[in-house]
C-alpha cells in the first residue's frame, strides 16, 4: 500500500486540494499602461503595425499582400467547434506596454512586467532558474501582448553563434534569413488564420542554430495576453542548420475575462540535414469560467519541415487552456530517413472545445513518424483528435505508428477521433490504434481498496494514462505539467 | 446560394424535374453532387467522378437464370429497376411492389436521387424462420442506362433469414443507384450479404440502411469487386437494447477502380454492441477507400464497439485511403478502432518460399489467408463456395 501511495506525486494532490474548483491561477491582470492601435482591421492597421515595428518596405508589402489575400478567404468550418462569428472589427490588433520600447538590459524593463513574469514563475533574470529545477539554464523570450519585452541569455548564446531574439529584431538584423525562410513552411495563403497572422503578426521568437551546434540550454518563449479586447498574433521561426540541435519550450497564459480573445499564431520549424528540433508547448490560456463565458480562442498553425535527410522534428504539447483550441502541429517529412513525432495531452473541462491533432506528410524515403495522443474530456467539453498520416508515392518505406486514446470523465462530455490515413505506395507500413473509454470501476476500486481516496485514485490513473507523453517533455515542464493536469480535472470527479 | 451545375448535374436535375420531385430538385440545385468538401465524400468526389450520365432506360435482354444457382433459393430479379419474381415465395414472406419509394432516406443527396427516381420499390415482409435463402439479383442490361431501384425489407419479430443481394451488369457504362432499407424487429436474426460483381464499365452507388431493434442480431457483409466506381454507404442504427451486429466487408480493386465503402454506425440506445471488420486489397492503380464512423449518442451507456480496417497493397501505384472515426458522447463505453496498411509481410513470404513454395503461390496463399477471415462466419456452404471462388478468380 505504501509503495502505491509513494508513486503519486504527493505535492500534486496537495496542489489540487489547495485550489478551488476550476480556479485559474494565472488569471490576474497586470495594470500597465499600454499603447494600442485603433480597434479593427484595415490596410491602415497593417501599415500601423509595420511602422510601429520600423519594418523595411519589403516586409510591409509582404504583409499587405497577405491582408488582401485574407479578405478573399473564408473561415474554416470543418472542425467540430461551435462559436459565434468572430468580429474582427472589435479586436485591437496591436497593444504594447508603453514602457517596453527596446530595453537594453533587464534593468531597464518595467518592474511591473518583471513582477508579472515572476508571478507566473518565469525567471527573466539570468541568475534565476525555473522553479523546482536546479542547475538548469533556460533562455526566455517574453512576449507581452503584442511585443517581446525581453530575451535573456542572448550574449551567452551568441558565443556559439546562436541567434535568439524577437522576430521583429530578426527582420531588421537578419533580413537574408527571414527572406529565405519566413513562410517557406506555412505559405502565406495556407489557411484563414495563418494568412491573417501574416498580415498582422506583431512579435514572436526567432531562433537560428548554426551548423553543427548543439544548443547549450533550453530556449523558451512565454506568451502573455494582458490587455482587454486584444488579439495576439505571434510568429515563431526556428531554423536548425545541418547537424544542429535545439529544444524549445513555449508557455502561454492570460487573465480571466468575460470576453473571448483571439490568439492566432504561426510557428514554422526548419530542420536541415541531420538536425533535430524538439518543440514543447504547455498551453494554458484562460479557458473561460464555469458557465463557458470568456476564454481564449486559440487558432494556431504550427508546422515543421524536415527538409534535410536524417532530420527530426518532435512536437510535444500539453493543451489544458483556451475556450477553443484549433491546432494541428504537423511535420512535412521531406528528407530521406527523416522523422516526425507528435506527443499530445489535450485536457478539456467546463465548456472547452478542443479540435487538435497533427499531420505527418511523408515525402522522403524511409521517413518515419509516431503519434501518441491522449485526450481527456470532462465536464461539458468536447475533445476531438483530428490527424492525417499520408505517404506520397515516392515515400518508399515510410513508417507510421499512431495511438490515440481518449478518456471520458462524466456523461456530459464528448470525445472524438477523426484520423485520415492515406497510403499511396505499397512499401509503407501504417498502424493506427484508437480507444475511448472511461476510468474503469475496477481500476478505481483497486486503488481505493488500497487506501487512496477517489480524487487521489483518479489522479494516479490519469497520470498513468498520460505518462507516455509526459516523459517526452523537458524536465522543466514535467513537474509543472503534472500539476496542471490535476488542476484541470479538479471538480470533474463524481 | 445555388451552386453552378456541371453538365452531368444538369442531366440529374432535369431527371428530377421530369420525375416531378420538385423538392429534391430544389435541394439538388442548392447542393449539386457531393464533392470532397462534404466530409462523407472526402475521398469520393462525385462532382468530379460522375460524368456521362445516361438516360433512364428500361429495355434490355434478361435471362431467366440467376448468376448463381443456390439450391432452394427464392430468386428475385430486379431488371433495370423493374421487379420480377421468378418463383413463388413461401408463406412466411409477404412480397409486393410499390410504385416509387416509401421510405425517407438518410439526409444524403445520392439517396434522395434514388428515392425520387426509382419507379418501383420491392417490399418484403418476413416472419418466422426461413429455411431457404432469399436471393435478389439486380441487373443492369442493354444500352448504358441510369438505373434507380430500391428495396424495403421488414423482418418481423422473431424472424430469421439469410438474404443475398448480387449486382451484375452488361459491359456498358451504366450508372446504377441502389438503395435498401432493412428493419430488424425484436429478436429477429438476419444475415445479409451484398456482392457487387458488375462490369468494370459500370458505376455503382448503393445506400444501405439498417435499423436494429431490441435483441435483434445482424450479420452484414459487403463485397466490392466490380464497377469502375463503386460506393456503398451504410447507415446502421441501434434503436433497441441488447441488440448486436457484426459488420464486415471486402474491397478487391484493380486497374483504375475506385472502390469506397463508407459506414456510419449509430448506437442510439444503451447496451448495444457492434463489431466492424473490413479489409481492402488493391493493385495496379486502384483506390481502396474505407470510411467508418461509430457514433455513441448521449446517455447510450454500456456500448461496446470495435472497428478494424486492414489494407493490403499489392502494387506501388495503388492507394488506400482510410478514415475511421469515433464520435462518443457517453462515458461508460469501450470503443476503439484500428487501421493498418502495408504490403505482404516479407518474412512470411520468405518462410513459405524457403520451404519450396513458389513466389506466386506463396503470395496467393498469404492473400487468401488475409481475406478468408472476413467471410469465415458464413455457414451456408453454397454461399461460402461462391465467395471463395470470387476471391480465387480475382487472384488468378
Amino acid at each position: 500500500m505504501a509503495s502505491v501511495k509513494e508513486n503519486i506525486d504527493k505535492e500534486t494532490i496537495e496542489q489540487v486540494k489547495k485550489i478551488d474548483v476550476q480556479e485559474y491561477k494565472y488569471g490576474f491582470e497586470t495594470k500597465i499602461e499600454s499603447d494600442k492601435a485603433p480597434r479593427g482591421l484595415s490596410e491602415d492597421i497593417v501599415r500601423f503595425i509595420s511602422a510601429k515595428k520600423n519594418e523595411p518596405e519589403w516586409m510591409l508589402n509582404w504583409r499587405l499582400e497577405a491582408y488582401r489575400r485574407w479578405l478573399t478567404m473564408d473561415e474554416p468550418k470543418w472542425a467540430k467547434l461551435r462559436y459565434p462569428k468572430i468580429d474582427f472589427n472589435e479586436i485591437y490588433f496591436y497593444a504594447a506596454p508603453k514602457s517596453a520600447s527596446a530595453p537594453k538590459s533587464l534593468d531597464e524593463v518595467d518592474p511591473e512586467l518583471l513582477r508579472t513574469y515572476e508571478k507566473l514563475g518565469i525567471p527573466l533574470s539570468e541568475q534565476a532558474v525555473l522553479a523546482g529545477v536546479e542547475g538548469a539554464k533556460v533562455a526566455v523570450d517574453a512576449v507581452f501582448d503584442s511585443v517581446s519585452v525581453v530575451t535573456t541569455f542572448r550574449e551567452e548564446l551568441a558565443k556559439s553563434g546562436i541567434i535568439f531574439c524577437s522576430i521583429s529584431e530578426a527582420i531588421k538584423e537578419h533580413p537574408e534569413l527571414i527572406k529565405k525562410y519566413l513562410a517557406s513552411v506555412v505559405p502565406i495563403t495556407d489557411n484563414y488564420y495563418s494568412t491573417l497572422n501574416c498580415a498582422v503578426f506583431t512579435d514572436g521568437s526567432f531562433v537560428y542554430i548554426p551548423k553543427g551546434v548543439r544548443c547549450p540550454m533550453e530556449l523558451s518563449t512565454y506568451f502573455r495576453i494582458n490587455e482587454k479586447n486584444t488579439g495576439q498574433f505571434e510568429r515563431t521561426l526556428i531554423i536548425a542548420e545541418e547537424g544542429s540541435y535545439v529544444s524549445y519550450l513555449e508557455g502561454c497564459t492570460a487573465p480571466m475575462r468575460d470576453e473571448n480573445q483571439l490568439h492566432a499564431a504561426v510557428v514554422e520549424l526548419i530542420a536541415l540535414d541531420d538536425a533535430e528540433i524538439k518543440y514543447s508547448t504547455v498551453q494554458n490560456w484562460y479557458p473561460g469560467n464555469k458557465e463557458g463565458k470568456g476564454g481564449i480562442y486559440n487558432f494556431v498553425t504550427k508546422r515543421g519541415d524536415c527538409r534535410g535527410k536524417n532530420s527530426k522534428i518532435s512536437w510535444t504539447q500539453v493543451e489544458t487552456g483556451s475556450a477553443i483550441t484549433w491546432k494541428y502541429p504537423s511535420c512535412i517529412l521531406r528528407g530521406d530517413n527523416s522523422r516526425g513525432e507528435f506527443y499530445s495531452i489535450a485536457i478539456s473541462n467546463g465548456y472547452q472545445q478542443i479540435d487538435s491533432g497533427t499531420k505527418m506528410i511523408h515525402l522522403g524515403k524511409n521517413s518515419s513518424s509516431r503519434i501518441i495522443s491522449k485526450g481527456i474530456a470532462a465536464g461539458f467539453s468536447d475533445n476531438t483528435y483530428r490527424g492525417l498520416v499520408s505517404a506520397h508515392n515516392r515515400a518508399k518505406g515510410a513508417r507510421n505508428f499512431t495511438q490515440c486514446d481518449s478518456l471520458l470523465i462524466g456523461d456530459k462530455c464528448g470525445a472524438h477521433t477523426v484520423p485520415y490515413i492515406e497510403a499511396k505506395n505499397a512499401s509503407i507500413v501504417f498502424e493506427h490504434e484508437a480507444t475511448t473509454s472511461k476510468i474503469s470501476d475496477e481500476q478505481l476500486f483497486y486503488c481505493q481498496q488500497r487506501g487512496l481516496d477517489e480524487e487521489e485514485a483518479v489522479a494516479l490513473i490519469v497520470n498513468g494514462f498520460v505518462r507516455d507523453v509526459i516523459q517526452h517533455l523537458p524536465m522543466e515542464f514535467m513537474v509543472e505539467t503534472q500539476k496542471l493536469i490535476n488542476i484541470s480535472l479538479e471538480g470533474s470527479v463524481g | 446560394m445555388a451552386v453552378r451545375l456541371k453538365a452531368s448535374e444538369k442531366i440529374l436535375y432535369n431527371a428530377l424535374i421530369k420525375a416531378e420531385a420538385q423538392n429534391i430538385a430544389d435541394e439538388f440545385l442548392q447542393s449539386g453532387l457531393p464533392n470532397r468538401k462534404n466530409e462523407s465524400y472526402h475521398y469520393s468526389d462525385l462532382k468530379l467522378l460522375l460524368d456521362n450520365i445516361p438516360d433512364i432506360l428500361e429495355n434490355g435482354e434478361f435471362s431467366s437464370e440467376p448468376e448463381f444457382n443456390i439450391a432452394g433459393a427464392y430468386n428475385i430479379f430486379i431488371n433495370n429497376g423493374r421487379v420480377e419474381i421468378a418463383k413463388k415465395l413461401p408463406k412466411d414472406v409477404e412480397i409486393g411492389t410499390i410504385s416509387g419509394t416509401v421510405f425517407t432516406p438518410e439526409n444524403d443527396i445520392v439517396a434522395k436521387l434514388n428515392s425520387a427516381l426509382s419507379k418501383e420499390s420491392l417490399q418484403l415482409e418476413i416472419k418466422g424462420n426461413l429455411e431457404n435463402i432469399i436471393y435478389i439479383e439486380h441487373r443492369s442490361n442493354g444500352q448504358a442506362s441510369f438505373i434507380n431501384d430500391n428495396i424495403e425489407i421488414e423482418l418481423l419479430a422473431n424472424a430469421n433469414a439469410i438474404i443475398i443481394e448480387i449486382f451484375t451488369s452488361s459491359n456498358n457504362s451504366h450508372l446504377s443507384n441502389h438503395a435498401s432499407r432493412i428493419n430488424l424487429a425484436e429478436n429477429s436474426n438476419l444475415t445479409h450479404i451484398v456482392l457487387d460483381l458488375s462490369a468494370k464499365e459500370n458505376r455503382h452507388l448503393y445506400t444501405l440502411t439498417y435499423e436494429v431493434e431490441k435483441e435483434a442480431r445482424l450479420n452484414s457483409l459487403i463485397i466490392h469487386k466490380g464497377a469502375n466506381l463503386a460506393r456503398t454507404q451504410l447507415f446502421a442504427k441501434f434503436v433497441g437494447e441488447n441488440s448486436h451486429a457484426d459488420f464486415s466487408g471486402l474491397t478487391l480493386a484493380e486497374s483504375e477502380q475506385h472502390s469506397d465503402i463508407s459506414i456510419n454506425i449509430s448506437h442510439a440506445v444503451a447496451n448495444t454492441s457492434s463489431s466492424e471488420n473490413y479489409k481492402s486489397v488493391v493493385r495496379d492503380r486502384a483506390k481502396g477507400i474505407f470510411q467508418g464512423k461509430i457514433l455513441v449518442e448521449r446517455d447510450a451507456q454500456k456500448i461496446d464497439a470495435k472497428m478494424m480496417h486492414k489494407g493490403l497493397m499489392l502494387s506501388d501505384d495503388a492507394q488506400i485511403l482510410v478514415k475511421p472515426e469515433l464520435e462518443i458522447y457517453a462515458d461508460d463505453v469501450i470503443c476503439g478502432h484500428g487501421a493498418t496498411c502495408g504490403e505482404l509481410d516479407k518474412d512470411s513470404l520468405f518462410y513459405l518460399m524457403s520451404r519450396g513454395i513458389a513466389y506466386e503461390t506463396a503470395r496467393a496463399m498469404l492473400i487468401k489467408a488475409f481475406l478468408a477471415e472476413i467471410f469465415d462466419f458464413v455457414e451456408n456452404k453454397n454461399i461460402h463456395e461462391i465467395l471463395q471462388k470470387l476471391i480465387d478468380d480475382w487472384l488468378n
